[in-house]
């Protein structure tokens, strides 16, 4: 059953295709020497046999065959049939067993009963390669139970067939059955503060800089875009913070026990006016966001956690990288060409510079 | 940023401004200063059109008569290398004009287009030699400019009018035909040429080497975005520049005085550098390190101790319990096992690891060839911004200084004057009548009458204090709509930015303004206590973890740095001397705000933003 279920520890970029980018990608970082939570992806194969064995696959695609994606009400009615039959179809007590075994494993190893694990879906379309499915499929929290497990990796598998993702690929020309997903379970970091950064700047392309929003909690807020977060501008090379902004957080993300899920909460009015993270944790990310970039070759998006549990720098968790595609594409191209110093100081003698009163 | 229509978006007309807003205590400062230094009404016209701010760089200070003459050079020298020596093309030069004591500078606006065309075409053939030959043409300059110093101070200044010429001086000897009292009128004429030809020299290289670094700006800037102007700083600025000569003598002598444990017990004391000299002077070994003192004397302690513009500074050579103090910290430091010198070589090889790790970020190979281009060509000219000042501003000014004055000695002795320093309230256009009605008084015999000289002396000192207490408008006229002058954009730092915050701030009186603005120069961000320093006498009222706030530092303020928690300049740029301590002790700093030692008092809680340049107060002292 190894191909069904896979170890992070023994994905590479090579697994893409068996466990799509996200999944492949914590793998990458996890060998790369990068402080990610622990867990384990159930492979694209795991899905098809999944499809087989309950039989659904060529109903699901007889769904979609020939759908206007300007009827809204026609498209919405047959992705919730297609969910539904995904939701509730029977799946193999092999496979079920299997997810069982790694989730007990890895509640065993991070020393924690029903240990609490984000279930990810990542999906896979080789032809596709710089697309970005970004927000296209779901992520669930604080899943705690192997029951509770199963029925989100179904409900990851169902997330594929969203009205969204079904117009993105008719808009794009792109078959559903050759869209695949795996789905990674991954430790739930306990975070304090958490949210993204890019190995350059998103407003201007800057390369030399690592750009952190964060928000106290759960990462969701600044995903989300509900609060306006904190933002660090920090230089690459040297490891200055150049720019801060430490904005009024008024709302979190925090995991609500009682109700089994994640809430938006108001922010404690103590700390809401309060930077979410110390400088350490700052250069301590920017430090791993360069490493991760190194890695790969190519800037990068990266969510990231600060742990409660933990202590520094241990506490630190990158939880997902992914290829930043708006600039990075750009950048390949010159953006000044080659210039001797004479070039450049005529250019520049003519200038001016303009006072707009 | 539009403003709304209606709204004042000009600063008050410079001619009204003269006529209505300057004190009546001032009575009088016209006289002080040459007629065409003033706003009137044959330049109406013209005067009205431009934008006229306050010099805060080289003039934060009311202006002593004769210490314009500085101002007089640059005005001209600075002009001239952009207008018609290197012809950058839509460059002009910047005029000035004084208001109630105070110097106001303009850009003036770039000139035609058939005139910019013009000037590129020979541009274009100057701009680069100067960069490829800078080698020779930095050892020739140096050599012009010694030279210069060592006419200056080599010019005769007879030390009295004799009552009766010597009889050796004439028969049966060669009689040379003329006297003292030519001798007296040639001196302070021969020393005026030599300044004004001194600051012809001063800007041989720096108009270029400004533009260098702004192009390296552009051309960072459009691979970074986001780069600071601290990383920019630390890039270009060097570490082994002749500012820093006299501090690293300072460091030897330390060391050799450390090696010899007589002499270390004597300069460890308290007390002046005259009563330790003296004690030196007793035995062999302190004899023989004082020996080492005098030969480094000049030119390494013809260091002013603040920025060199003003007559009352003083420079170590003649306040010698300013290096004396540092020697005692120095062999402290060495007493407990500390390096004192600076890390030369590391800091150079930092700067090149800075640059490449930029350049790999660079993802094209041309963009990378060009980033490479510009960066070499600047760092090669940029050094004479650096070298430049040591020996202008500090060097010769020195000697000009002790010039002066030794003349100002006769005017005393013969009662034109009341003290040595009252010549300085003479302009250099004056002060040959001074001396010409001195020597005339002379010649015509005995009981003479002269002008009243004192009282007038007497007087601009007090109109001089009077400026002080007022705070003039920081600019007048109306803004430009461009600028292209090289010193304007990169020294004075004029931007729309700063230009809206001159007009907020022509309302806000000092103790209201509780935000100011200045070049991010070195990263970080510290909170804590001001301590306003003014001159480098001051010094000793700093405690450790304060934050130093003062007009401008060089390395006669070096050892300070060891102690504060940030700084805070009203004068300097990403490459003055704070900037590059701050950076290499990784302390935040800002420097150029212009207003800091106004606006902020000694005791205030302060935060200081090298990330953005920002400088807060947080606290008003006693609030």
């Amino acid at each position: 059953m190894g191909e069904y279920v896979l170890d992070f520890h023994q994905l590479s970029k090579a697994s893409v295709p068996i466990v799509g980018g996200k999944n492949a990608s914590l793998g990458e970082l996890i060998n790369a020497g990068i402080n990610v939570p622990p867990g384990f992806a159930v492979t694209t194969q795991g899905y098809t046999r999944f499809l087989e064995e309950a039989g659904i696959g060529e109903k699901i695609f007889a769904l979609l065959d020939g759908i206007d994606v300007n009827d809204t009400d026609l498209l919405d009615s047959h992705s919730a049939a297609v969910r539904e039959l995904i939701e509730s179809a029977p799946i193999s007590p092999e496979l079920e067993a299997s997810i069982n075994a790694s989730y007990a494993s890895l509640s065993d190893r991070c020393g924690v009963r029903d240990l609490p694990v984000a279930v990810r879906s990542s999906a896979t379309a080789e032809d596709l390669p710089t697309a970005s499915f970004a927000g296209q499929q779901d992520t669930y929290l604080w899943v705690r139970t192997s029951g509770d497990v199963i029925k989100n990796i179904r409900r990851c598998w169902a997330s594929l067939f969203t009205s969204r993702a079904i117009a993105y690929r008719i808009k794009n020309e792109f078959p559903h059955e050759k869209v695949l997903i795996s789905v990674g379970v991954q430790k739930m970091v306990n975070s304090k503060a958490a949210g993204v950064m890019f190995t350059l700047d998103p407003l201007n392309g800057d390369p030399s800089r690592v750009v952190i929003e964060g928000n106290w909690g759960l990462g969701e807020t600044v995903v989300a875009g509900h609060v306006n977060p904190d933002k660090f501008v920090v230089d690459k090379i040297l490891l200055e913070i150049s720019n801060r902004t430490v904005s009024h957080k008024h709302i979190e993300c925090i995991f609500d026990c009682d109700r089994g899920e994640v809430v938006e909460a108001e922010t404690p009015s103590d700390i809401s006016d309060l930077p979410c993270l110390e400088n350490r944790e700052i250069i301590e990310l920017v430090q791993l966001a360069k490493k991760i970039e190194d890695h790969y070759g190519s800037p990068q998006d990266i969510e990231w956690a600060i742990d409660k549990d933990l202590s520094f720098p241990q506490n630190a968790f990158i939880v997902q990288s992914r290829p930043e595609t708006v600039w990075s594409q750009r950048l390949q191209k010159p953006v000044i060409g080659r210039k001797s110093g004479y070039e450049l100081i005529m250019e520049r003698a003519m200038k001016t510079t303009r006072i707009n009163m | 940023m539009a403003k709304e229509q209606g709204t004042t978006n000009r600063f008050p007309d410079p001619h009204e401004y003269v006529e209505k807003e300057i004190p009546a205590e001032l009575e009088g400062w016209e006289e002080m200063y040459p007629e065409h230094f003033l706003f009137g009404k044959e330049r109406e016209g013209w005067e009205k059109s431009q934008f006229w701010y306050l010099d805060k760089i080289h003039a934060p200070e009311p202006m002593p008569p004769l210490d314009q003459i500085f101002q007089q050079a640059w005005q001209i020298s600075l002009a001239q290398h952009t207008t018609r020596v290197f012809c950058i093309p839509p460059a002009q030069g910047i005029a000035h004009r004084i208001v109630g004591c105070y110097q106001y500078i303009c850009a003036i606006a770039p000139p035609s287009e058939e005139v910019i065309k013009e000037k590129a075409a020979l541009f274009g053939v100057r701009a680069h030699y100067p960069v490829e030959h800078y080698e020779e043409l930095w050892d020739e300059w140096l050599n012009r400019m010694q030279e210069l110093g060592r006419e200056l101070q080599n010019i005769k200044v007879p030390s009295e009018l004799p009552k009766y010429t010597p009889a050796q001086e004439i028969f049966p000897n060669p009689y040379k035909g003329y006297t003292e009292a030519y001798e007296l009128m040639e001196a302070f004429d021969k020393a005026v040429n030599c300044v004004y030809k001194g600051w012809q020299y001063h800007f041989n290289y720096l108009n270029l080497s400004y533009l260098y670094y702004l192009m390296f700006v552009d051309t960072a800037r459009r691979l970074f975005p986001g780069i600071s102007e601290s990383v920019i700083g630390k890039m270009v600025a060097g570490a082994e520049v002749s500012m820093f000569r006299p501090e690293e003598e300072l460091c030897r002598l330390a060391r050799q005085a450390h090696a010899q444990p007589e002499v270390a017990q004597i300069l460890r004391k308290d007390g002046s550098a005259e009563q330790k000299i003296e004690q030196l002077k007793k035995f062999e070994a302190g004899q023989v390190w004082l020996d080492e003192i005098e030969k480094i004397k000049d030119p390494w302690l013809y260091i002013s101790s603040a920025s060199g513009w003003y007559h009352y500074e003083g420079s170590w050579v003649n306040k010698l319990d300013v290096p004396f103090d540092y020697l005692k910290s120095y062999i402290q430091r060495l007493d407990r096992g500390e390096t004192i010198e600076r890390a030369l070589t590391s800091l150079a090889s930092a700067r090149e690891r800075l640059v490449a790790e930029y350049s790999k970020l660079i993802k094209s190979d041309e963009d990378r060839q060009s980033f490479e281009n510009a960066y070499k060509d600047c760092r090669t000219i940029y050094k004479y911004a650096e070298d430049h000042l040591f020996w202008v501003e500090h060097w010769f000014h020195t000697i000009w200084w002790a010039k002066v004055r030794e003349i100002a000695r006769v005017l005393v002795k013969y009662g034109t004057l009341e003290n040595e320093d009252d010549i300085f309230m003479f302009n250099r256009l004056e002060v040959p009548t001074l001396i010409e009605e001195t020597v005339t008084c002379w010649a015509l015999g005995e009981g003479i009458p002269q002008l009243n000289w004192k009282a007038k002396a007497k007087r601009r000192r007090e109109i001089l204090k009077a400026a002080a207490n007022w705070s003039p408008s920081p600019a007048l006229g109306v803004p430009p709509t461009e600028v292209a002058e090289p010193f304007t954009i990169m020294l004075w730092g004029i931007t729309t930015d700063k230009v809206e915050e001159w007009l907020k701030g022509t309302t806000a009186a000092p103790e209201n303004v509780n935000e100011i603005k200045g070049f991010a120069s070195s990263a970080g961000v510290a909170e804590g206590t001001a301590r306003v320093i003014k001159s480098v006498d001051e010094i000793g009222k700093l405690k450790d973890g304060e934050i130093l706030v003062c007009p401008v530092t060089n390395p006669a303020w070096a050892p300070i740095f060891t102690k504060i928690k940030a700084a805070v300049t009203d004068i300097g740029g990403l490459t003055c001397h704070a900037a590059i301590v701050c950076r290499e002790y990784g302390l935040p700093s800002v420097t150029g705000t212009g207003v800091a030692t106004l606006t902020i008092k000694t005791g205030d809680t302060i935060r200081v933003s090298g990330d953005d340049g920002t400088v807060t107060i947080v606290k008003r002292a006693g609030q």
